[in-house]
Formats: C-alpha cells, sequence, structure tokens
C-alpha cells in the first residue's frame, strides 16, 4: 500500500497519467490521472496496509515465449547433424541484411514425417506429447548482419517432393514477408540417403529438384549451399531475399 | 479384481471471459501465434474468422497443431500433471504427456471472439474399482500393468464430469498381473 500511494502521489504530482497492463500476472491496473489508484481483487482500508490478495493453488504462469523460439530444433530427431545458417537481405534496401526480421524453418524428419496431429487408425483423437511436439520446428531473429543459425538433422523425404526445410520470414511486427523453401544439392543428398543409419531404409528420393513441381521452375534462388560429411555433419547457408 | 487400464482425458476451454491468469496467458500468445501462422493461410486476407478459413482453405485445420506450440511452454509449467484435477489435498495428482490443443474459432480483425481448447490425456491408470459416482484408480500403477496386486495399492478417486472423460480402456484380462494373479490361483 505504502508503495502504491508513493507511486500515486509521485505520478499526480508529475501529472502523469499511465496505464500499466500487467501482461500475464492478475489483472491490476494503475491510474494515476484520476487520482485513483485500483486493482481488480485488492481492497481499500484506512490502515495502512491491507491483507495480501489470495490466489488459486497452482503454478502461477511465467510470461514464456512460443516454444518455436530456440536454435537447436532437433527434439530428440535422429539423424545427420545440419546446421542451418540464413541470411535475410532487404531488395528495398540495396540487398543489405535486414535486422530483426523473424524467421521460421520446419521441415521433416529423416523418416519423411513433420511434426503435427496424426489422426489414429479408428478415428481417436490425435495428441501430442507436449515435451517434443514441435519437433523439427523452429523460430529465432535476425540479428544485426540478418543471420539466423539453427541446429537440426539432414531432413528426409517423403513421396512428390524433393527434400526442401520450409522457411516463412516475418518483420518484427510479425507480419508476414514471404513463404518459401530452401532446396538441397542432389549429390549430397544421394551421400546421406545411401549411406548414412538413419536414412538408407527409405531410400533415396523419389523426386529430383529439377522435377519437383514447386522447386522446379525456381532453383536459381532456392538451391543452398551445403558443405560437410555424414560424420562431422552438414551445414547449410542461404540468403534469402525479401521485400521490407 | 480391477476393472482395467484406463487414461482420463480433461478439456479446457478459454476464451476472454476467463479470469485465471494461466488461462489468460494461453488465450493471448495462442491468439498472436494465431495472427502469425494464419498468413500461410490468408495470403489474400480474404477471411477474417478460423471458421471461414477451415471451410473454405485447404490445410487451414493444421492451424490447430501449428498455434499449440505458443501454450507449450505454460503447459510445461504443470510439471506433468494434469491441471484443475485434485484429490482430497488439493494437489494434482494425474499424470499427463499427452495433450491437445484447439482452436474453436478466432478472428484476425476482433481478439474477443479467440476462443481454445486444451485437453490433457493421462498415462495410463489403473481403474480398481467404482463406488457410486466415484472412480478408484491408482495412477501410480498405470505404466505398464506391471504390478503385484496382492500388495499395497495407494489409490485416488475421480468423479467424471462433463470435462472428465475416459480416453481409451484396456480390460484387466489383457494386463500382466491379471495373468499372474490367475497363475496363482
Amino acid at each position: 500500500m505504502e508503495r502504491k500511494m508513493f507511486l500515486q502521489n509521485g505520478l499526480a504530482a508529475l501529472g502523469l497519467g499511465l496505464v500499466i497492463p500487467l501482461a500475464c500476472k492478475k489483472d491490476a491496473t494503475i491510474t494515476s490521472s484520476s487520482g485513483t489508484t485500483s486493482a481488480s481483487t485488492g481492497s481499500s482500508s484506512s490502515d495502512s496496509c491491507t491483507v495480501t490478495d489470495s490466489e488459486t493453488a497452482g503454478p502461477y504462469p511465467t510470461k514464456s515465449p512460443s516454444s518455436y523460439v530456440r536454435s537447436n530444433i532437433v527434439d530428440g530427431q535422429p539423424g545427420v547433424p545440419l546446421t542451418i545458417k540464413i541470411n535475410i537481405a532487404n531488395t528495398n534496401n540495396s540487398c543489405s541484411a535486414l535486422a530483426n526480421a523473424v524467421v521460421d524453418i520446419w521441415h521433416c524428419n529423416a523418416a519423411g514425417y513433420y511434426s503435427e496431429y496424426v489422426d489414429g487408425s479408428g478415428g481417436n483423437y490425435p495428441t501430442v506429447d507436449y515435451t517434443s511436439s514441435h519437433f523439427l520446428r523452429g523460430r529465432q531473429t535476425t540479428d544485426a548482419n540478418g543471420s539466423v543459425t539453427f541446429t537440426s538433422i539432414f531432413p528426409g523425404w517423403y513421396t512428390g517432393r524433393a527434400p526442401h526445410i520450409h522457411v516463412h520470414v516475418y518483420n518484427s511486427s510479425g507480419t508476414s514477408l514471404l513463404v518459401t523453401q530452401m532446396a538441397f544439392p542432389a549429390d549430397v543428398c544421394n551421400t546421406v540417403y545411401t549411406t548414412a543409419s538413419n536414412y538408407v531404409a527409405h531410400g533415396t528420393q523419389d523426386t529430383s529438384n529439377e522435377a519437383d513441381s514447386i522447386l522446379g521452375d525456381s532453383l536459381d534462388n532456392e538451391l543452398t549451399v551445403v558443405t560437410g560429411n555424414i560424420t562431422d555433419g552438414y551445414t547449410l547457408t542461404h540468403t534469402i531475399y525479401v521485400s521490407a | 479384481m480391477a476393472k482395467g487400464m484406463i487414461r482420463l482425458v480433461h478439456r479446457i476451454v478459454i476464451d476472454n471471459t476467463n479470469t485465471n491468469a494461466w488461462e489468460k496467458c494461453a488465450l493471448n500468445d495462442s491468439y498472436t501465434e494465431f495472427l502469425m501462422q494464419v498468413q500461410l493461410y490468408n495470403k489474400e486476407k480474404k477471411y477474417h474468422t478460423f471458421s471461414e478459413l477451415q471451410q473454405q482453405v485447404p490445410g487451414a485445420e493444421k492451424l490447430h497443431f501449428l498455434v499449440s506450440a505458443s501454450v507449450t511452454a505454460y503447459i510445461r509449467q504443470f510439471n506433468g500433471l494434469v491441471p484443475g484435477i485434485v484429490n482430497i489435498h488439493g494437489k494434482p495428482f494425474l499424470p499427463f504427456k499427452q495433450y491437445r490443443f484447439e482452436i474453436i474459432d478466432s478472428d484476425v480483425a476482433n481478439a474477443a471472439n479467440h476462443c481454445i481448447a486444451i485437453s490433457f490425456v493421462t498415462e495410463p491408470c489403473l481403474w480398481i474399482d467404482t463406488i457410486g459416482s466415484t472412480m478408484i484408480i491408482a495412477p501410480g500403477a498405470g505404466n505398464t500393468g506391471n504390478i503385484n496386486i496382492q500388495e499395497e495399492v495407494f489409490t485416488e478417486t475421480v468423479t467424471l464430469s462433463s470435462r472428465l472423460s475416459i480416453y481409451s480402456f484396456k480390460p484387466a484380462e489383457n494386463l500382466w498381473y491379471h495373468n499372474q494373479t490367475e497363475k496363482c490361483s
């Protein structure tokens, strides 16, 4: 109460009107412009102190970002390590680096499956394990050099598509700038899919980059550079151009 | 003796009338994530509501899963125990790992219309018996069914409701301990 009074009197003295929403905490608003202080469940008294508000049992939430926000997106999925380095450049600013862009990526696992809800046989109610439900999906914000880096595994493939990673680039406000995909060099895919233990059983991809319905006509700007080997892992580097 | 192994499902629905702090966090952050993810399916900004998107845009139902990442961190804060179902000591006791997040509806133009549901599916629990409307279960004995039924089993009680139901059932004759009991007799 004493601190409330101090805030109230101090701010009122300064002539400031202030409304502070406390995200992820119980509703509380300090409104000093009217000279009153209120809290939704507080009590008033002429004494110098009041009883602390009671709360229900259970965890008190800590403001937490989306579980996409992380650089390591492996979540226990087996496969050849892959470091993904993406640079975002702005075509509206001489192709210079775009800082503070939000970059989402997602790709399938070594066997060709995405993390998602999967309907089971018999029409059950699909659920996922909360400890690893969004494997191989991640979100990073570009640094001053327009770069983000993810730690993942080399993606597998599924019928009708060449191997690829999905990318969604947003501006810092979350407005979509570009949805695109990144393709892999055929020779690297061939090496991984014919010799790496988690991929051999699935075999080589059934669709080449050139025959892919999405990547085939845009390989000039969607084909990535991938270096490395199966033992040490691979590093993918790619620049994506957006109009920001 | 025991009836079998069951998994329970507890469903909570959250909209802007909820006042619980956890629920507000889940609602607000899922709306922010919805606004980001919905752009994948609404590039021309033709639609306002999730209902419209589901009817008009193939694949829009994936938004259930895509938006769910916004609440995963909050679900972790329950430390693997279903919230809102407590024992006589006032403590949550139903272990869970599986959950499902759903968007009941939403609106890119009006956050007040954002409504979500989260279902928590428990790990297997031994269903021992039912007295009146109260089920006697042993959550701690449920993981494998591999218990000696002749030993003491710690139990809890639950009452089914419109928000708490049985998700799956495995009859006792398929459980290891039941076969073991038959052998002993």
